[in-house]
């Protein structure tokens, strides 16, 4: 990896819901190109994080340096804009249309006839056939409604989406969950295609094995602090899982021991 | 498992199910009640479909986007009342005039637009900003702004429109007049927007799934105000063109409209969960209400009964609608 500046930097990320602390001060770097896995136990914060990066959610306090800027988005449209990409959790797929408007949802290709913009169905067709046949997806009909369709074929289509838009930065909360096993292997090359073009990508995933078979560094999230960040050739499942669990506040852990609670 | 040409059929069958129904009402009408089958009458049930017809157009594009607008009717009526008080040179009519005489007609379209846009833009402030519940939002907008029709107007009339605006109301193009054009027209520029442009794409999807749209980037607050704004300006078009079809506005003017406009909505196919629907179904639906309305008439039945048969028709829509969803999901 070479030594540049850091495609995200996160500088003490907090986000509290009333008197509750999600994250109290989250700080890291991802690179270009480089696959990051966001791990931690559910509630540790992940989820929160992900939505302050996309532009979901607005951080407490903390500054967020993007390529090079500091930026904080106000909206998801702001964080597209300026290349970052997210596929969420819970899928965010409109089931009352069909594939192609999925695909193209808010950057629909359009030609301007007297200034009036009208959709060009046949171009974003050809365009979503070229990129599912690519990924060797096999959806019966792109002019089906989503409804129509499988979890895991819902899921394929997310993906997908995200290849074909790449962007500087990409962020997947448990991309997975609804994957088969020939999918999930799909997908896991999939990020390393996108990883190769010099794309950061962040993946939050509970499986441990997949974290271990796609990415160069994890990233541990414990009670709304960073309790790991290590190199995967430098660690073990075993020692991700301890610092998910916090039985081990290992030296490797950028922040200090959070205080204990009373 | 069905074949997936069997499965478009029966797709297509079910988006198109109230142009159908019309046909069949129609052929029956046809059949049994004598003087139903002659152009007139068609010609007839055209220029009273306008009114609801363009009313329904707003109503159904908010509630696509996953909303609701009870405010049209009484929207139509105010813009109504103005156009009369301001063009109509009897009753509380003042007889604005304009030189050249025709700038009337246009000067009298913008300013109903306006006012019905104005009533749409606080209707889309208090729903989108202020986070309040459509449906009582403009359940208030529907009793105050026909409250304020009636402030205005101080419970009179207005009466004689200039002919520069009239005769829209009595030249006519195919045995069909110009006032019914609009409503025509406003339907083929609508079904246009609503199939071949982003916006009508980006508000589907609004209905489909809010939270996946913002997600993409798609900035549905605006949108969803836009959508109100575009109800209430052409519910303005609908009281204009019923202030030309009565030449003048009286205080009372399109009560019972928005259950029509409802009726025809939901009868044409329209989803009220959100993101469902077709504004050419719309307005077979308004269309359907109105050949049944006629045959009524025509039958020398009081006119109750049309509003029992039209109460009975919204249920079997919403029944029709749950039955559509469940044959589609056994489809899938």
């Amino acid at each position: 990896m070479t030594e540049q500046t850091p495609l995200l930097r996160l500088d003490n990320i907090t986000r509290n819901f009333g008197a509750i602390e999600a994250l109290r001060g989250v700080s890291f770097d991802i690179s270009r190109g480089e696959v990051v896995a966001l791990l931690g136990d559910n509630g540790a914060g992940k989820s929160t994080l992900v939505k302050i990066i996309s532009g979901g959610l607005e951080a407490t306090s903390g500054r967020m340096i993007f390529d090079g800027e500091e930026r904080m988005f106000n909206s998801p449209a702001e964080a597209k804009a300026a290349g970052i990409e997210t596929v969420y959790q819970d899928l965010s797929l409109c089931t009352n249309v069909d594939v192609v408007a999925n695909f193209f949802m808010g950057r629909e290709i359009v030609k301007r006839y007297f200034g009036i913009p009208v959709l060009q169905e046949k171009a974003m067709y050809d365009a979503v056939e070229k990129a599912i046949t690519n990924a060797g997806t096999r959806i019966p009909s792109l002019r089906t409604n989503v409804e129509h369709l499988s979890g895991g074929q819902r899921q394929a289509i997310e993906l997908n989406r995200f290849v074909h838009w790449g962007g500087k930065l990409v962020l997947l909360d448990e991309p997975f969950a609804a994957l088969g096993v020939e999918q999930t292997r799909r997908g896991l090359e999939m990020i390393k295609r996108v990883a190769a073009q010099g794309i950061g990508v962040v993946v939050i995933t509970h499986i441990m094995a997949q974290a271990f078979q796609v990415a160069d560094r994890m990233v541990v999230i414990r009670q709304g602090k960073v309790a790991g960040d290590v190199r995967r050739d430098d660690t073990s499942p075993d020692e991700v899982i301890r610092m998910i669990t916090g039985e081990a506040m290992i030296g490797r852990a950028q922040e200090k021991k959070p205080p204990l609670h009373a | 498992m069905i074949s997936s040409r069997q499965r478009a059929l029966v797709e297509f069958l079910l988006d198109n199910l109230v142009w159908l129904m019309l046909i069949v009402v129609l052929a029956v009408f046809s059949l049994t009640i004598p003087n139903y089958f002659q152009i007139g009458i068609f010609a007839n049930i055209i220029e009273q479909s306008t009114f609801v017809g363009v009313m329904a157009i707003g109503l159904a594009i908010v509630v696509i986007a996953g909303n609701m607008d009870l405010s049209i009717e009484s929207t139509a009526a105010l813009s109504a009342m103005i156009t009369g008080i301001l063009f109509a040179s009897h009753g509380i009519g003042i007889g604005f005039t304009t030189t050249p005489s025709w700038l009337v007609l246009p000067l009298s379209l913008g300013i109903a637009l306006f006012v019905g846009a104005i009533i749409g833009a606080l209707n889309g402030f208090l729903v989108v900003k202020l986070k309040m519940n459509a449906f009582i939002v403009t359940l208030a907008a529907y009793i105050w702004v026909r409250g304020l029709v009636v402030a205005i107007s101080g419970g009179r009339s207005a009466q004689d429109l200039a002919p520069e605006i009239r005769f829209m109301a009595i030249k006519t193009f195919l045995y069909i007049p110009y006032i019914a054009w609009v409503a025509i027209l406003c339907f083929a520029v609508f079904t246009f927007i609503m199939r071949k442009m982003p916006f009508g794409r980006h508000i589907t999807m609004i209905g489909g799934n809010a939270v996946a749209t913002f997600r993409a980037g798609i900035r549905v607050d605006r949108l969803v105000a836009i959508s109100f704004v575009l109800a209430g300006a052409i519910s303005g078009l609908a009281g204009w063109l019923l202030a030309i079809r009565t030449s003048g506005a009286t205080a009372n003017l399109g009560v019972g409209m928005l259950f029509n406009a409802f009726a025809a909505v939901v009868i044409g196919g329209v989803s009220l969960k959100g993101g469902i629907g077709q504004l050419p179904g719309v307005y077979a639906g308004v269309l359907l209400i109105y050949s049944i309305h006629t045959a009524i008439n025509l039958m020398g039945l009081p006119a109750h009964y049309t509003q029992m048969i039209l109460g009975g028709m919204v249920l079997a829509a919403v029944l029709l609608d749950t039955a559509k969803l469940q044959i589609r999901q056994k489809l899938a």
